[in-house]
């Protein structure tokens, strides 16, 4: 549907790139439940950034400014242990992470690497929340995604204190 | 530093030297493109190609502007052209005032004779030094002025096209870690100077047509041309609305039938103005975007107008709030960073 949303006679000034953008957030699970009006809103802010196989995208306790969508390859989402790191997680494309840092300033709680050569899109906190500001929708959404997303990793966390995250909790 | 590296710095210090006449337009369509920006993500959300949302931006910013000037523009066209003629007399009518003033300080303190000597002529000789005397002084003035108002659009029309395309050429250079702190400190900058430019902006056009209209009501001579300058002026903090206070009280007392009671109405009109600018237009205009504190405010325009000018004081506010806003984020980085840093450091154990 928003592959082509101009009329048929204007299609020659559909912008291809952004058109692709919406039905690709659709499908992300923190996106899921806004109307496509919203989605087209939301997908102008996000940026876009090849990554190659090894980058570090962050490190645990970075400071987390930004939400990353994968659009192509893997990224590995590891945690260091008195062992050495541990992979917690590989997610492919549609996947996000680091979502955490859209509701808090607090640093981040694992690692994310590139495993393979991708793409990634990047949305920082201060466009979603001027984005936020006028859309109240939006942000109720997301945020009912994230705390869906939160309240199954607390019910499947491990109770015994120090056990660290598990895999797919959010960073 | 690399000798490579150190001549293709000094290389572009004097390409930036050699190219400063560009600055103005290039500082005037950085301005531009941040108050049409909106217009432009407006369209990306409907999946327009960038070139054709902004080309038709453009026709519409023509369009709009054809029919302002049919519609208001005869009207400040008579009204310059009035004021223009009767800019010397005023000039001189002012100096009398002026020396009449300094006669009379002169008579109670002759020391103020030493330092405000009569007969000076300073306005006319501010007016006259500022009207082009030769033909080639008003030709070279049109000239620029014409440069300014093709290079200005120009350079906002590839600013507003290409601007995500430069970003994301940018973010692939960037050290893959460090695109996520940096791009995001750009990100709050962009947003703090688009909500101010655009704030500034709207401000502006509702205090000029406030002026306008109370200036008009008051029976004040040339309203648009005050208004307009009411609105420009606005642009630069504390400064501007007094200048334009002035430059209307000064029309006032000029001419002939308002009086003191004329003074003490524009007076009163510009207080007005100034207070509902700071309590109800600019809250909802420039809003949060700018959180200086007002003696870094006042600050940062004297020191802008210093450097720069009028240009100067205009940067000044936008300038001081992207310099504290960054010192503010690397700061905040910075911690961070520490605390990561004390966290890795292994536990020592007290005995």
């Amino acid at each position: 549907m928003f592959e082509h949303p101009l009329p048929g006679w204007l299609s020659w000034a559909t912008d291809p790139e952004q058109a692709r953008r919406v039905p690709f957030l659709s499908r992300s699970p923190l996106f899921a439940g806004l109307p496509r009006r919203l989605l087209a809103r939301l997908a102008t802010r996000f940026f876009e950034k090849t990554y190659h196989a090894g980058d570090v995208i962050f490190e645990e306790g970075d400071p987390g400014r930004a939400l990353f969508v994968i659009v192509e390859g893997s990224v590995a989402i590891t945690r260091a242990t008195p062992k050495g790191p541990v992979v917690l997680n590989t997610l492919g494309p549609g996947d996000a992470f680091g979502e955490l840092a859209l509701i808090d300033d607090f640093p981040r709680s694992a690692s994310a690497q590139q495993a393979t050569d991708g793409r990634l899109f990047i949305l920082y906190k201060s466009d979603f929340d001027a984005l936020m500001e006028g859309n109240a929708r939006i942000a109720m959404v997301v945020m009912r995604n994230l705390a869906r997303q939160l309240t199954l990793y607390a019910r499947r966390a491990p109770v015994f204190p120090g056990a660290g995250p598990e895999a797919g909790a959010p960073l | 530093m690399r000798p490579a590296r150190l001549l293709g710095w000094a290389g572009l210090a004097a390409l930036l030297w050699l190219a400063r006449g560009l600055l103005l337009p290039l500082f005037l369509a950085v301005a531009l493109a941040y108050l049409l920006s909106p217009a432009v993500v407006w369209a990306d959300t409907h999946a327009i190609r960038r070139s054709v949302a902004v080309g038709a931006l453009f026709a519409l910013i023509v369009t709009v502007l054809a029919i302002a000037g049919f519609l208001l523009g005869p009207g400040l066209l008579a009204e310059g052209a009035a004021l223009l003629e009767r800019l010397p007399g005023l000039a001189r009518q002012i100096d009398q005032g002026l020396d009449r003033v300094v006669h009379e300080l002169a008579e109670s303190a002759p020391a103020v004779r030493r330092l405000l000597p009569e007969g000076g002529g300073w306005v006319q000789r501010f007016v006259l030094d500022r009207t082009p005397a030769e033909p080639a002084d008003l030709f070279e003035r049109a000239g620029h002025l014409f440069l300014l108002v093709i290079l200005v659009p120009f350079f906002a029309f590839f600013l507003l096209r290409d601007m995500h395309r430069l970003m994301a050429l940018a973010m692939d250079r960037l050290p893959p870690q460090h695109v996520e702190t940096s791009v995001a400190v750009w990100r709050e900058i962009n947003g703090v100077i688009g909500r101010y430019i655009r704030g500034v902006v709207l401000d502006g056009l509702v205090v000029g047509a406030l002026a306008a209209a109370g200036l008009w009501a008051a029976r004040v001579p040339y309203p648009l041309l005050l208004g307009a300058f009411a609105g420009l002026a606005n642009v630069v903090p504390f400064v501007g609305p007094l200048l334009s206070a002035t430059a209307a009280g000064l029309v006032v007392v000029l001419t002939p039938g308002q009086g003191l009671a004329g003074v003490g109405r524009v007076a009163l009109l510009f207080l007005a103005i100034k207070v509902m600018d700071d309590t109800v237009i600019q809250p909802f205009t420039i809003g949060r975007s700018v959180h200086l504190h007002p003696a870094l405010l006042l600050g940062s325009v004297v020191a802008g107008n210093h450097a720069l000018g009028v240009l100067g004081m205009i940067v000044a506010v936008p300038a001081a709030t992207v310099l504290q806003e960054t010192v503010r984020l690397v700061l905040e980085h910075r911690r961070a960073l520490a605390r990561r840093d004390l966290r890795h450091q292994p536990q020592r154990v007290v005995i």
